[in-house]
Order: C-alpha cells, then structure tokens, then sequence
C-alpha cells in the first residue's frame, strides 16, 4: 500500500500551498474571519478525504475552490439561514420588549461577540454582504482568485453567459456600495471617472453579457 | 457589425483578458476610432480595478495553518484505522476468499514473490504507469456499460458484489498496441474513498499477463503481480481479453480480496 505519507507530502505539495488564497475567497465569501477558517479547515480536510479522485493533471487550486464554494453553499448557507431564523425571533421578542437595537448587533449572540465581529469587519464586507450569494461568489472567484470564465462556470456549474451577467451585475454592485459607503465616510466626493452609469440591479436586464452569445451573432451575420 | 452594440460584453470580456487575440485586436482598432466605446472601456477598466483593489484579503493566520496540520494528522489515524477495520471484514476465515488470501499471504511471506520481481510483465507496468497519470475520463456514470460496448468490445463492466464500490467512468487507451479501456472504480472506506482501475485489453495473444503468482478463486486463476511495488491483480477471460486490477492504495491482498467479489468468478463459473 502507498503509505499514507506519501499521500500527505503529496497533498502538502499540491493542496496546502494554496491555503492562502483559499482562505481570501473563504474571508471575502462568509465575510467573517471565523467562519472563513472553519470554512477553509472543513473544506481541506474534504479534499484530503477525496484526494484520489483529484485528477492529476488539473488545476488542483480551481478544485479546491470547487470544494470552498461548495462547502459554502451547502454548509455555511444553511447555518446562516437557521440562525436568521433565531435572529428574527429574538429581534422581534425584543422589538416587542420596548428596546431598540441596531440591526448588526442582533445577528450574533452576543455583545461582546458583535464588537468583535464589527472591529474586523470593514466597508468591504459589509458591500459584500449586500450582494445576492451568486453574484459574490462569482465576483470573489475572478477578482479575488483570478479565475477564467471557464474555470468560474464549471465550479459554480452554469453557463459561461450566466457567468458574466453574474460578475458584471456583482461588480456594478459592489462598487455602488463601496462608493456610498466611502462618500459616506468622507474618504472620496467624487464619482467614479469616466462613462456613464448604470443602475445596477439584481434583475435581469434586457442587455446580455454573454461573450458566447456575441460570438453566435457575429458567426450568423458575417455567414450571411 | 458595429461594436458599440456589444461593448458592455467585449469590454468585459477584454479587460479579463477572456477575448481571442482576433477579437482583441478588432477592438482595439475599433477603440481608437469610436471616443464612447473608449471612454466607456476605461471607466470598466477603473471601476474593476477599484472592486479588485478593495477585495485583496489578508492571507490565512498562522494558527490556522497549525489547526489543519493537526486536523490532517487526525483524519491519517481515523482513515488507517477504518481501511484496517473495513479489510478484516473481508477476511473473515472460512470464506474462500480467506483462504485464498491467506495461501497468498503465506506465500509472500515465504518471499519467493517479494524477493525477486522477476515476473514484471511489460503489460502490467505499462497498465500502471496509465493509472499513475490520472488522465481524464471519456465517460462517466451510468452511460460506462452502453460506452464500453460500443467503443471496446461487447463485454459489460466487472461488477464488485461488495457494496460501496461504484464505477465511475472510463477511457479508451491502449496498451502495448492493444486496445484497452481503463475503467475507474470508487470504493469507499468509512469516510475515505480509494480509487480502483480495471484495464481491460482485447486481443491478447496468450501470456502476456499470466506471468505473475497463481492464486485460485474458484475456478478461476488470477495471477498477481507486484510491479514496483503497486500491485495488480490479473485476470484473462475465455474470449482473450485481460482484466488488470490495480489500486495505488491498497495492499496486494486487500486488492486480491476486492477482486475475488467481482462477478468475473460467477461468469467463469457458469460457463464451464
């Protein structure tokens, strides 16, 4: 039997070094450093475990941040949801107790826990936290990892077009907030330079972003 | 066509560097010449490069890297322990299995296998050294069977009786000039999965895979190899197409055990 080292050292050498950037897409997708460890720990020892079924030849950090994102979803989320679920009785048991409390410090439970929690948190964050899930995992795998479409679309398991609809809406997004969040802060007064801009929503718009779309258009009106 | 139509797109998809070097260039041209698609290009290029500046995250603390370490470490004891666990199961005595595993056993121990390796036929070395490179699988899931008779030869899959093992998929290859196709199996082990592979080979000549140590399951003789230390259990059936089993993981008696549950032995039989 390959001795389980030899395993490891493997693994050391292909999975581990990646720690690093899987923990950046864990931070920027649970937006909580704790959650971002457990999410990073849960999701390597999952590839340890299925480590055989890693093929060899490829892109073994685009396959570990299929197993983060994964992890995500399938975990995190469900965590996340049961505990709004809480959150929202206890908000609304204390709405009904006559005390006023500040949204942020309702989804954790406790105070000291919300300070600690609002200390490491930042604007960035908390522009995150506003983006629908899809379109934050789409942004944090090509801004954070600089992922290919490609690579981007087998993980999240949808067409390449889906995917650029989702990173262009999600960046549009994200940079509306983070600058009302930093004109609000006083860092910038002015717009953003150049072109004009467009509101940005979560809706689907008639425009498409769709490189492969424009590809078949462009085929179908050059063959005629 | 006129770009501009597209610019929301090719812009993208050109500051992602995602555009074919024909389409970059078409629009570069087409950015010197249209002043809107331009000035719309660089606010893109901008408001990226302000969402990338303020997502760059710290790196992952050194307390975490030290909770995984110990974590990994866990999880080398748990997996040991389980295959141990899971292998005796296969070797209750009394089976036939048993018996044949442990006619091995005694045999290996006698080294006359281990001693020497002269017995590395360059069929099983080469079905190895495919295994070892992880190429990707043609097909996968329960489309395996139908792929495999159309693509190979009109035989079906090596079915394990055990439960817990699933084919996955398979490739065509060859081997030594002979058409062959890998198979891949998962068998699971507690929490673990190892990875199997049956190649199979048509038309073989006589005994290209018969050189390795006898060992009767039935009424059917496997011969087992050790080649460079992974081993491979082989097996060629009555229209001259040779099955080699072989796991990176398992010892040759683990592998020999998995084997003899395969329905190669009930084929065998009811032939004769």
């Amino acid at each position: 039997m390959l001795a389980s080292r030899e395993k490891r050292a493997e693994f050391e050498r292909q999975a581990m070094v990646h720690t690093d950037a899987l923990y950046g897409a864990a931070y920027r997708l649970t937006r909580n450093p704790r959650d971002a460890e457990d999410l990073v720990q849960d999701a390597l020892l999952r590839a340890y475990r299925f480590w055989d079924s890693f093929e060899q030849d490829s892109n073994c950090k685009a396959w570990l941040l299929r197993i983060v994102t994964n992890t995500f979803i399938n975990e995190y989320q469900r965590k996340k949801r049961s505990r709004e679920v809480l959150d929202a009785a206890s908000a609304e048991q204390e709405a009904t107790d006559g005390v006023l409390v500040h949204a942020d410090a309702t989804d954790r439970q406790s105070p000291e826990r919300a300070m600690l929690d609002r200390s490491v948190s930042d604007d960035v964050q908390r522009a995150l936290e506003a983006l629908p899930d899809d379109f934050r995992t789409a942004v944090v795998l090509c801004d954070v990892q600089g992922l290919s479409y490609k690579e981007i679309a087998e993980i999240m398991e949808t067409p390449v077009g889906t995917v650029m609809s989702r990173l262009f809406r999600g960046r549009k997004l994200l940079a509306t907030a983070l600058r009302e969040f930093a004109a609000h802060h006083g860092y910038v007064r002015e717009e953003k330079p150049g072109g004009e801009k467009k509101a940005a929503t979560t809706e689907d718009e008639n425009e498409t972003i769709d490189l492969e779309k424009y590809r078949a258009q462009k085929k179908a009106r050059e063959g005629f | 066509m006129s770009l501009c139509e597209s610019i929301d797109t090719l812009a993208m998809a050109y500051l992602d560097d995602e555009l074919a070097g024909e389409e970059a260039r078409e629009l570069e041209l087409h950015l010197g010449e249209c002043a809107s698609c331009k000035a719309h290009l660089e606010g893109e290029r901008a408001e990226i490069s302000f969402v990338r500046k303020a997502l760059v995250a710290p790196p992952a603390p050194d307390m975490l890297k030290a909770r995984i370490a110990r974590a990994l470490d866990a999880e080398e004891k748990t997996a040991a322990r389980d295959t141990r666990k899971k292998w005796q199961r296969y070797l209750l005595p009394g089976s036939a299995l048993a018996a044949a595993a442990a006619a091995l056993a005694l045999f290996l121990g006698m080294g006359v296998f281990g001693g020497e390796k002269k017995t590395e036929p360059a069929v099983a070395r080469e079905v190895l050294r495919q295994q070892t490179r992880g190429l990707p699988l043609e097909v996968q899931g329960p489309g395996t069977g139908p792929w495999l008779r159309a693509n190979f030869a009109p035989v079906e899959p090596p079915q394990f009786q055990e439960p817990g093992i699933q084919l996955i998929g398979a490739r065509a290859t060859a081997i030594a000039g002979h058409d062959a196709a890998q198979l891949r199996y998962l068998v699971s082990v507690g929490v673990n999965r190892v990875s199997l592979t049956a190649m199979l080979i048509a038309d073989l000549q006589g005994d290209e895979l018969r050189g390795g140590q006898p060992v009767k399951m039935g009424r059917l003789t496997l011969h087992v190899y050790d080649v460079e230390g992974l081993p491979a259990v082989t097996y060629v059936d009555e229209n001259r197409i040779g099955y080699v089993f072989t796991s990176e993981r398992m010892s040759l008696n683990e592998l020999l055990s998995l084997v003899g549950t395969t329905d190669l032995i009930s084929r065998a039989q009811q032939q004769r």
